[in-house]
């Protein structure tokens, strides 16, 4: 047995090696990078949560293009370039969290962004906070993310709570006869967290709630449940999960004749990929709503100058139109950049200082963290698909058309 | 005895992992550790008995929910991983006592589908789990980088050191004789007078202990856990992997696996962005196809020697 023991050594001697390799090749690439602002983002490139990640990717990427062929973010009184590296957490929560402490401790960057989802990110700052390296969300709009009052920890999305709610007086005003709500929810933190929130909007709007009910995150088939829902004849029906689940209900829904004056489905109306999907009949007068829109106009003080700015920049680098997948990354980018012109260093603790108190106006709309570190700044806004085409119901300001009712 | 030096020389050799104060170092060592904890209990039921046992998640999200719960109720980090064994324990006995009745296949599904039905009570009961929202742990206090670090790594190492001697106790002792004869011949052992629901029960709930308190370290070490991060699936085939790179029915072959395993899914994870996943799988096909017996067959390999289990 005594070879075995070396034979042993010898593979456990080679994969030391190989690790003290890929060790120092990192440091080394690390040592001549010093007008360079380091930037580090896990993202779930393989995986479930790939196609979300591409989006990320593109959204940061035009950021980065944009700032450099600026010359780079501003410091005091000199320009630094942006750097971003890019880690695969493979989906996985976990390995997100590992790979957070593996960009700050051997990636040594300077800022760091959440990997994506309210989970996740909830789970990776606490990485962040232990090494107090400031970090931004772009896709954590579960107010539970932030319960615990995170330093560091700086989300783009304003709360759940903000989406729907400016639907409901609408709503109230163009159907009197509105009583009864359906609420269908994936069993996962983001959907469970938009349930609770129009639960309780309903409510408080005097509202009955005739069925609630939470779907297993595997789950394909939904008959049963709708067939419940149906019989409760509900005038506005709920839908919360992601794009292939909010597909399969809708598929599902015409099947069985599900009708209702309202429906509202998140997130998938929100991305062209749905339409696509469920065609243009079956998506008519779908109600939904998100943190951003193409549609919404706003001039800005980032890099892209104005929402068209950032539009003409990303059709002309990735040929099409960015939704609000894209749109999250960038902003969070922009946030951070514009938190360290204020701050006129890269120090951890006044950047941070920074975006605590930031007040910025934006291409994506106004940005400014509440006490929690969550924005509070904007309206999101909610639409409805017509023709195939998202219309603007709300703000005001962006409107593009009133609310209509009936859904087949 | 050169499996005692093999041992002695892994334990020690993660245990210098603090000294060289990097704190990934430390996280990577923490894993290692706690996946080997996973493999060395997996083969008390799938090698040593022949069972293949598809539940390592089962009990890993077992341990850290009754961990965590307890945790949030104010419960000592010792105290809540000591019950989060105890509980597995007697939960994996009682699946232990209905489930070995089946064999091959039937078994291992039977044991997969604990893993789906666990979830999906951590999923549903929310007033206790959180649900789909997840459970926060409280921080321990602040205790600072290093620190903490430290503390979560010599709680896997010490748990790690734990499994390894039972386990080997286990392997040398009447159990395990026991439990390879059931292996070989079920039918015979019960002719010689072995009690084998008795040792097959034994063994399956020894195979869960160690793997809930893991699971409960882990919890408090992430300080967040959701109902697809401790049930999930990967949790449990890592550790048959693990298993199989060290040479199934050797509980040192299979601590030796899962360090090995770890560093090498790291080296590939940084060097190959969209395609590491891939590569892994590639090696464990190679692997398991030309040294099905693991690494500790690998000198009989070289030497061009016929290779018998």
């Amino acid at each position: 047995m005594t070879f075995a023991f070396r034979d042993f050594r010898s593979v456990g001697w080679s994969a030391a090696v190989a690790a003290l390799v890929a060790g120092t090749m990192v440091s080394a690439a690390q040592a001549q990078a010093k007008d360079v602002i380091k930037f580090g983002a896990p993202l779930p490139l393989t995986g479930a949560l790939s196609p979300e990640a591409l989006k990320a990717k593109q959204g940061f990427e035009i950021w980065m293009e944009m700032v450099n062929k600026a010359g780079g973010i501003k410091v005091g009184d000199r320009k630094m370039k942006v750097e971003i590296a890019f880690v695969d957490y493979q989906s996985n929560t976990p390995k997100a969290v590992q790979a957070a402490e593996g960009l700050i401790t051997q990636e040594k960057v300077d800022f760091l962004f959440s990997p994506h989802g309210s989970g996740a990110a909830k789970a990776a700052s606490n990485v962040s906070e232990k090494y107090k390296v400031p970090t931004v969300a772009a896709t954590a709009s579960s107010t539970q993310v932030f319960d615990q009052k995170p330093r560091y920890l700086f989300g783009t999305y304003t709360p759940n709570e903000t989406l729907l709610a400016p639907l409901f007086p609408i709503a109230k005003r163009d159907l009197p006869s509105l009583k009864k709500v359906a609420i269908y929810t994936r069993n996962d933190l983001f959907p469970l967290a938009l349930s609770q929130a129009v639960e309780q909007t309903a409510k408080k709007n005097g509202l009955d709630i005739v069925f609630n009910e939470k779907y297993a995150i595997t789950a394909l088939d939904h008959s049963s449940a709708l067939s419940q829902l149906k019989a409760a004849a509900p005038d506005w029906i709920f839908v919360f999960g992601y794009t292939n689940d909010n597909l399969m209900i809708r598929k599902q829904m015409i099947d069985q004749r599900l009708e209702a004056p309202l429906i509202t489905m998140l997130t998938g109306p929100s991305y062209p990929e749905f339409v696509e999907a469920a065609g243009v009949a079956g998506s008519e007068n779908i109600t939904g709503a998100s943190w951003w829109d193409a549609a919404v106009r706003y001039t800005s003080e980032d890099v892209f100058g104005s929402t068209e700015g950032y539009i003409k920049a990303f059709k002309d680098k990735f040929g099409i139109v960015p939704d609000y997948g894209h749109a999250s990354y960038t902003v969070a980018a922009v946030a951070l950049q514009l938190a360290i012109e204020k701050a006129g260093t890269t120090d951890r603790e006044k950047v941070r200082d920074a975006l605590a108190s930031l007040d910025a106006k934006t291409f994506f709309g106004p940005i400014k963290f509440n006490e929690i570190g969550q924005a509070n700044s904007y309206d999101p806004p909610i639409f409805q698909l017509r023709d195939g085409k998202t219309v603007v119901l709300y703000p005001e300001a962006t409107k593009q058309g009133d609310l209509r009712l009936g859904v087949k | 005895m050169s499996k005692y030096i093999i041992l002695g020389v892994v334990l020690v050799g993660l245990a210098a992992a603090p000294l060289t104060g990097d704190t990934y170092l430390m996280r990577m060592a923490t894993l290692a550790c706690m996946y080997a904890v996973m493999a060395a209990s997996w083969n008390l039921i799938g090698g040593l008995t022949g069972y293949p046992s598809f539940g390592t998640a089962a009990f890993f999200g077992l341990g850290a929910y009754t961990s965590g719960i307890l945790a949030t109720l104010g419960v000592a980090l010792p105290v809540s991983i000591a019950a989060a064994g105890v509980v597995a324990f007697v939960v994996a006995a009682i699946i232990g006592f209905i489930l070995l009745r089946l064999k091959g296949h039937y078994f291992a599904i039977a044991t997969l589908a604990c893993v789906e039905l666990l979830r999906e009570i951590a999923n549903s009961a929310t007033d206790l789990t959180g649900g789909g929202m997840g459970l926060n742990i409280p921080r321990n206090a602040d205790l600072g980088i290093f620190a903490e670090a430290s503390l979560f790594f010599f709680a896997m190492w010490g748990l790690l050191a734990l499994t390894a001697v039972v386990c080997l106790v286990v392997e040398r002792s009447k159990i395990g004789f026991a439990l390879s004869c059931i292996r070989q011949a079920e039918g015979a052992a019960e002719m010689i007078g072995i009690n084998s629901t008795l040792y097959k029960t034994l063994a399956f709930a020894l195979s869960g202990v160690f793997v809930a308190m893991a699971g409960g370290v882990y919890a408090s070490w992430v300080h967040y856990i959701e109902p697809g991060d401790v049930f999930d699936i990967l949790l449990t085939i890592k550790p048959v992997v693990m298993a199989l790179i060290g040479g199934v029915g050797s509980s040192v072959g299979a601590i030796v696996g899962a360090i090995v395993y770890i560093a090498a899914e790291e080296v590939i994870w940084r060097n190959y962005l969209d395609f590491s996943s891939g590569i892994i799988g590639l090696t464990v096909v190679g692997l398991v196809l030309f040294l099905p017996h693991g690494l500790g067959s690998l000198h009989l390999r070289l030497r061009g020697k016929a290779v018998t289990p």
